[in-house]
């Protein structure tokens, strides 16, 4: 974290290498937030883009009393994320149809597929479907969680919500997700 | 303590993350084990959990970091012509760059280069040397008139001196103990030894000499001895 730090203060001093340093620490990150809460990888590179565009150009109105860079980052992650959804909720809404496809092919996979690892990797997608089924509030919050093993506190500050909001979206969250699963007919191992 | 199933749903979080106070674990253990709706959601909410932690990390493509780089800091080739600039700036580098520039300023000079009406020939190889030749020279010819001048304007200062020091030229220090009249001399006067005329006679020739050479000079110095 310090670490960072530094190198934002680096960057702020025109370090073109310090810059390069810090993408190449959170990028995966990012990437990962990004494509759990969309579900698609391009779109997901596509947002991790934005993501790393809007931190270079507000790099200058970071303050590390805010929690440090990561929190930053991933605050900046969520409210792209959030934008992205509202911008594409239209579309969504005329696919919906379409989205049940991939699951009935899942569930018809499950059994026909002898490899566990196979298997596994089955479960993943159902569960990364079940994910960007749940409202974006409860979907944020389960992936900063249980994904990326934020504390409360540091939710507190991505989502700038009071704690008690926090593990309310978050219990709700993974109970909904339970919920989807089982209308799936997915049983987690 | 009484638990029910709203409690459930509302601490479900709290009990898969071990936040429960002992008294509410119990209860909510004793509740859940004998409720048909609690059992089958907490069961499903843990396995949920698990799934969601064993979710491995996902790779990004090996171009997006370039292509992250890209968008904020520019292709390739331009970001690492401004890392070559940035490199100017470090102050070794300023330093060696200031240290050859005034080297080069100093032999350019040296070798006679007009910096006012600078041209091309003069950076000639055959100009340059035929400068610095003359150039030496001239130093070199500067230099002995110079010693040379000093050590004349030693030698006259040396001579004065020795000239003021010496007894034979004070009246005052010649001896009057001397009792001897030379044959046919009337006056009082006092003849100088021999030693003592030889070496005014020695001091005179080199004042004229002198004279010869720094007129100027010799004038000034007798002005000051008259004064």
């Amino acid at each position: 974290m310090e670490q960072d730090a530094q190198l934002v203060q680096q960057c702020l001093q025109g370090d073109g290498s310090a810059w390069e340093e810090l993408v190449r620490r959170h990028t995966r990150r990012i990437f990962n937030i990004c494509y759990r809460f969309t579900g698609n990888s391009t779109e997901a590179e596509d947002l991790t883009q934005d993501v790393f565009l809007r931190v270079y150009r507000t790099l200058r109105s970071y303050r590390s009393a805010y929690g440090g860079f990561a929190t930053w980052m991933t605050s900046v992650t969520r409210n792209l994320l959030i934008d992205h959804y509202r911008r594409t909720k239209r579309d969504r809404v005329t696919d919906s149809l379409d989205d049940a496809m991939p699951v009935v092919e899942n569930k018809e996979s499950v059994g026909r597929r002898p490899d566990e690892q196979a298997l596994v990797g089955e479960l993943s997608g159902q569960v990364q479907t079940a994910l960007t089924r749940l409202s974006p509030e409860l979907r944020e919050a389960v992936i900063l969680r249980d994904l990326q093993q934020l504390e409360y506190i540091e939710i507190q500050k991505v989502l700038a919500v009071p704690e008690g909001t926090v593990k309310s979206r978050i219990n709700r969250g993974r109970i909904e997700l339970a919920r989807i699963l089982q209308q799936m007919g997915v049983r987690p191992s | 303590m009484t638990w029910t199933c709203e409690q459930t749903d509302a601490r479900l979080s709290d009990y898969l993350d071990g936040l429960l106070e002992p008294a509410e674990q119990t209860a909510f253990d004793h509740h859940v084990n004998g409720c048909g709706r609690c059992t089958p959601l907490v069961a499903g909410v843990s396995q949920v959990l698990t799934s969601l932690h064993r979710l491995e990390q996902v790779e990004p493509s090996p171009r997006l970091v370039n292509a992250i780089l890209t968008v904020t800091q520019g292709p390739q080739t331009w970001r690492n012509a401004k890392r070559w600039l940035r490199g100017l700036q470090s102050p070794r580098f300023v330093y060696g760059a200031v240290s050859v520039a005034a080297t080069i300023v100093l032999l350019l000079t040296a070798t006679g280069f007009n910096w006012r009406r600078p041209k091309l020939a003069d950076l000639a190889p055959a100009t340059i040397y035929r400068n610095a030749d003359s150039g030496l020279h001239r130093v070199y010819a500067r230099t002995a008139k110079f010693v040379s001048d000093l050590r004349v304007v030693y030698e006259i200062q040396s001579r004065i001196n020795e000239t003021e020091q010496s007894p034979a030229m004070r009246e005052d220090t010649i001896p009057r103990s001397s009792p001897k009249k030379e044959p046919g001399r009337t006056d009082n006067s006092q003849p100088s030894s021999p030693k003592q005329q030889n070496r005014a006679d020695e001091i005179g020739r080199n004042l004229r000499v002198l004279a010869c050479e720094f007129p100027t000079l010799i004038g000034a110095l007798a002005d000051r001895r008259v004064s």
